[in-house]
């Protein structure tokens, strides 16, 4: 299910890009699995066709979908392994992010990793208490 | 990106009352084109000269790159028309008003028409007079579309519609873009309709165009700047281009268009305690552009 929001500051496209690829991910779309149509998606998001076709387009480029001779877009074959590079990619920017802020306060390397660690063992902790 | 249709200096009066001068309007040929404006702006008076209903009384039009003349019978055959309140023959049925209209069109497509009665469960027996307001509205889109139209101009064709008819309405305009690519020029004074569809937007305002610009340029330029200073709020912050201004002791509260880093830091030498910057809907856009 992709929803769309026009309120906020995230263009139309890439909350399209955003929703296929989390359709991707959470197995939703399958590769070699055919996208709707723009014509559909269009209808059924009530946007701009044009707006479709932008995010496919940019989908394609970025190796996540691939187009045939016809019309019809397909979920690529190494979607998945894409979708896992992009999420790591978050998850650095997210570190760095981290890093940076610890270094304001003056932190150095051996005190971040000790953190890093404390709030690991925290979660899996945490997660071994669930499954009890 | 290809031109369809374009205005020059368009002007227009009714006795001692102008409605608009000097309009300047471009349509790009597969692209939304939202008309805004207040109701007595002049946007139907705008779209009866595009129509070539009624004259200009100055300014031309060209369409295709060539200058048209007022009388020209094949450019009203490359435009569909839908305004705001239909008009039909009531005792007509369904096919019959189709029968009527097709040997105006030499584009006429009677295979699309029957395609489009299918998809809008439209039965050609039905009277019109028996129809109801959504589906007299799909009629003349019917009768709009089977002409092969270049140029899809909609006069505020979902006022005293609901909202799932506004929706299915909207729904075939999507797909009518995606199958057959045609320009479409909306006027509307339903804003939140538009939002998600609209490329280029016009905003008509005191017999002007304020606004002509790409909606994404837009929505990704304007911004609500909402404001707190220690003590009481600069007389003036320097900033060009607010559209609206409200003050209330220590905040502040503007919307700016096109907002940019260089305001940006003007106001950040102010020293605000609250600087939250936010986008608007096409609803708030249209508002802060007709608020002055």
């Amino acid at each position: 299910m992709i929803t769309i929001e026009t309120s906020g500051f995230i263009p139309i496209y890439e909350q399209i890009k955003k929703g296929v690829k989390g359709e991707i991910s959470l197995g939703v779309l399958k590769p070699n699995q055919p996208l709707p149509s723009i014509r559909d998606l269009a209808a059924e998001l009530v946007v701009n066709p044009n707006t479709v076709a932008r995010a496919y387009r940019e989908l394609e480029l970025e190796g996540f979908i691939t187009t045939r001779k016809g019309k019809a877009s397909f979920v690529a074959e190494n979607s998945s392994s894409l979708i896992r590079g992009e999420k790591e990619r978050f998850l650095e920017d997210v570190f760095d992010r981290a890093i940076a802020e610890a270094r304001k306060f003056g932190l150095d390397a051996a005190e971040i990793r000790r953190i890093v660690e404390s709030r690991l063992k925290r979660q899996e902790k945490r997660s071994e208490g669930e499954g009890k | 990106m290809s031109e369809l249709l374009r205005t020059a200096n368009l002007g227009k009066s009714f006795g001692r009352h102008l409605v608009f001068s000097n309009l300047n309007v471009k349509l790009s040929a597969g692209k939304v084109h939202g008309l805004l404006g207040l109701n007595g702006e002049g946007k139907t008076t705008l779209i009866r000269i595009l129509l070539g209903v009624i004259p200009a009384d100055t300014g031309s039009i060209y369409y295709k790159d060539a200058l048209l003349s007022f009388r020209s019978a094949a450019y009203k055959e490359e435009v569909g028309y839908i305004p705001e309140d239909p008009f039909f023959f009531g005792g007509m049925r369904v096919g019959e008003l189709l029968d009527f209209n097709a040997p105006f069109y030499r584009r006429w497509d009677g295979r699309r028409a029957e395609e489009l009665l299918k998809r809008f469960s439209l039965d050609r027996r039905a009277r019109i007079k028996t129809l109801s307001r959504g589906m007299k509205l799909r009629l003349e889109m019917a009768v709009a579309l089977a002409a092969r139209p270049a140029l899809l101009v909609l006069d505020d064709p979902t006022s005293g519609l609901d909202v799932p008819t506004r929706h299915d309405f909207l729904q075939d305009i999507i797909r009518e873009l995606a199958d057959s690519g045609t320009t479409i020029f909306f006027s509307t004074h339903l804003v939140h309709e538009l939002e998600r569809i609209v490329d280029h937007l016009f905003i008509l305002h005191r017999g002007r165009l304020i606004l002509d610009e790409a909606y994404e340029t837009v929505k990704n330029s304007i911004r609500r700047v909402r404001l707190a200073f220690p003590g009481d709020s600069p007389e003036t912050l320097g900033v060009d281009g607010v559209l609206v201004e409200t003050r209330d002791g220590p905040r502040r509260e503007i919307v700016v268009y096109p907002w940019t880093d260089d305001k940006k830091k003007k106001i950040d030498g102010f020293s605000p305690t609250l600087f939250h910057v936010e986008p608007l809907t096409l609803e708030e856009i249209f508002r802060s552009f007709v608020a002055g």
